[in-house]
């Protein structure tokens, strides 16, 4: 008896663990092992390294490189610190209609990100919404899509927008479980609400900046529907992606072993950007 | 232990009620097939999407007549899911394919050189020897690999210049005397003098059709006939020059994507589009109230007297080499391909048939009530014989995103011919 019941909690995680091992576990392992090998005339033949050695020499791979790391290091502090703002202030005690607000700025993270991204790629046509509000306040229209810069500017800005809301429900919940005495004790030693936001709320956050640090640069690291929607990579290769790449190398140009070594670089530098993220935020 | 008990036999109850469901799935096929014409089943799938849909079920009925207990199950994939769903298909060796597929043109020499032999060879079943000559053979080369054809023709595009005959009225331009690129260039100076109006609405950083159109017309493509890169080639350096002077000079309205696109030309931003036949469908779906406000000319020639016939898109039918059922899905393709009652039927839809012979058919000559009158398929069918063949090979998508990417270069100030250029070098060593 004392054996069964030993094999008790297997069978309640078997069910997981099989659908892990089928859908995430296998598709991981197939895809490292296809990154050494190429498809010629019908059938793969291993490779070694040369995929990876292919990488090094292309420029394509390189802008993308460089255009998702624009992207990131814009786009997370930027979200990250609207979303902690947004956050305190509506932890606020003198806030009203709370629950009005918290919902409007989640409300983005639900939209699907196909229709978000449509409907941004129409608001930033030329003569689309955007630059009819600007030209109100006398500002000439800006090429939203069809400049390098600003192209990346539109997807930093809708990514902006689509995950504001996200992580600033994660600060919030966190915000909840520092005591009400801290701030009272703050304020009673005479700091400002300012002076309270950084000594108080940012120090006891830091493990949720921590972890939305890290989910914000997995994602920014994999996008792809942004781009793919609003610009689908362009202009020239101005918001190529390495996730765009990967999709493009496997389904455009069945070149399926070269995506896979790109989502593997991929995957080294989540881990890299990790690690330096605990290590500069985490507790020793 | 009776929790435990239980637990298991929920679900063994629920894996047993998994592979019920496909047992009664595929009872109910056997049984349709039974029901029908004995004891093999007559069932076949098929991809496809939009308007293609009526036009297989109403194929799928009128083979019925002469097979009786076909059933055609037509799955609705728009794409580019449904490229996507091929190319994973594909890769699997063919693994969950339906027995035909949709593919269109631009697609069809990258999968076919990607996996040969995941495509039924229909020359084995000798298509070529006995209907090639009913298709242009721009066409008939496109779905060849070795001298071998791989699918059926279904719709071509065969390209003109869709244009607003109430604007040109109003700006006073004269569309017979549209004979080249430079008129046409001149044209658009006049409609953005007299009305404000743009010409066209090209996507120049992303979309790069036009230009493709006025590669083929000059007989040639990304590559030449013998597979050599030619992306810097004279016809080249003009095609992508028309199209710089277009958004440089002011003439093109920059419209991002198929949605603004097709918004523009309905809301009179834009006052041409110079694109396959094709578009008439979506024009007259988009813009139901510009009845009678549009017509069509044929392109402009890049020089005095030069061709003014292209091609730009259209579709095909490939068949699985996984089918269950070869016969029965080369003898059904054979029958849609070549019926001219199935290819009135798709035309019904906007599609242009790549069978030619239909062109003698009145539809032909009636004029159409949206084009003001104009019988443009007459017109349309009368280019099909000058399109030259344009040169896909398997590194199309490849080629086209270099294209693309010379083409914003352009936009965005470099030198045509040193974009072009370029680009031809980054290629060469994207596929060597």
């Amino acid at each position: 008896m004392v054996d069964q019941t030993k094999r008790v909690p297997y069978f309640f995680i078997a069910p997981a663990v099989i659908l892990f091992a089928i859908f995430t576990l296998y598709p991981i392992l197939a895809s490292l092992y296809l990154s050494f090998q190429t498809y010629e005339g019908g059938t793969y033949t291993f490779a070694g390294l040369d995929n990876y050695t292919r990488l090094m020499g292309d420029s394509i791979f390189w802008t993308a490189l460089s255009n998702t790391f624009f992207i990131f290091i814009f786009q997370v502090p930027i979200m990250l610190i609207l979303a902690m703002i947004l956050a305190s202030v509506l932890n606020s005690q003198l806030l009203r209609l709370k629950g009005f607000f918290r919902v409007s700025f989640f409300l983005p993270a639900v939209t699907s990100l196909v229709a978000y991204s449509l409907l941004f790629s129409i608001m930033l046509q030329n003569n689309g919404l955007f630059n009819e509000i600007l030209s109100y306040v006398g500002i000439d229209a800006i090429p939203w899509l069809s400049d390098s810069f600003w192209a990346k500017f539109s997807i930093v800005m809708a990514m902006t927008w689509r995950w504001t809301g996200y992580n600033m429900i994660i600060f919030l919940a966190a915000l909840q479980n520092i005591p009400e005495e801290m701030y009272e004790a703050a304020s009673i030693d005479g700091a400002g609400k300012i002076r309270q936001f950084f000594s108080i709320t940012v120090p006891s956050l830091k493990p949720i900046i921590l972890f939305a640090g890290i989910l914000s640069t997995i994602g920014t690291l994999q996008l792809f529907d942004e781009p793919f929607n609003l610009t689908s990579g362009g202009p020239g290769n101005a918001t190529m992606t390495l996730g765009l790449y990967i999709y493009e190398n496997g389904f455009e140009y069945f070149d399926f072993s070269y995506g896979s070594a790109i989502a593997y670089v991929v995957v080294m530098l989540v881990a890299i950007l990790s690690y330096v993220q605990f290590k500069f935020t985490g507790d020793k | 232990m009776k929790k435990i008990g239980l637990f298991l036999g929920v679900t063994a109850l629920a894996l047993a009620g998994c592979s019920g469901n496909d047992g009664g799935n595929n009872g109910d096929n056997n049984a349709a097939g039974d029901n029908g014409g004995g004891e093999e089943t007559q069932t076949l799938t098929a991809w496809a999407w939009n308007i293609n849909i009526p036009v297989l079920e109403e194929a799928a009925e009128l083979f019925a007549e002469e097979n009786p207990g076909f059933e055609l199950d037509i799955v609705e994939t728009g794409t580019p899911d449904v490229y996507q769903q091929i190319t994973t298909g594909l890769q699997a060796n063919g693994e969950g394919l339906p027995d035909i597929m949709l593919v269109e043109d631009d697609r069809l020499q990258g999968y076919l050189n990607s996996f040969p032999d995941s495509f039924m060879n229909l020359s084995e079943y000798g298509f070529e020897e006995e209907h090639g000559e009913k298709f242009p053979e721009f066409k008939t080369e496109l779905l060849s690999l070795d001298g071998d054809m791989y699918g059926v023709p279904f719709d071509a595009g065969p390209a003109g210049v869709f244009y607003r005959v109430d604007l040109f009225e109003e700006a006073g331009i004269d569309v017979d005397s549209i004979e080249t690129w430079d008129d046409f260039i001149e044209a658009g100076h006049t409609l953005r003098d007299e009305l404000d109006v743009a010409i066209t609405g090209i996507d120049v950083n992303n979309d790069d059709g036009t230009y493709r159109i006025m590669l083929n017309q000059q007989g040639t493509f990304y590559f030449d006939e013998e597979n050599n890169i030619n992306l810097n080639s004279e016809e080249s350096v003009k095609a992508m020059d028309v199209v710089a002077r277009l958004d440089e000079e002011g003439l093109n309205e920059n419209l991002v994507g198929w949605d603004a696109w097709l918004g523009g030309l309905a809301n009179g931003d834009v006052a041409t589009a110079p694109t396959g036949a094709w578009l008439t469908g979506s024009l007259i779906a988009q813009a139901p109230e510009l009845e009678g406000k549009w017509g069509v000319m044929p392109l402009p020639a890049m020089e005095e007297g030069g061709n003014r016939a292209a091609n730009l898109g259209g579709s095909n039918y490939m068949i699985s080499a996984n089918t269950e059922n070869p016969d029965l899905a080369y003898e059904f393709m054979e029958f849609f391909s070549t019926s001219e009652e199935v290819q009135l039927a798709a035309m019904e839809g906007g599609l242009f048939p790549s069978l030619n012979t239909i062109y003698e058919n009145e539809v032909f000559t009636e004029p159409h009530p949206y084009f003001a009158d104009q019988p443009i398929w007459e017109m349309f069918a009368g280019m099909m014989n000058d399109i030259p063949f344009a040169n896909y090979t398997g590194d199309y998508a490849i080629a086209r995103d270099e294209a693309e990417t010379a083409q914003a270069e352009v936009v965005g100030g470099m030198d045509v011919e040193e974009a072009l250029q370029s680009a031809q070098e980054r290629l060469e060593n994207r596929i060597k």
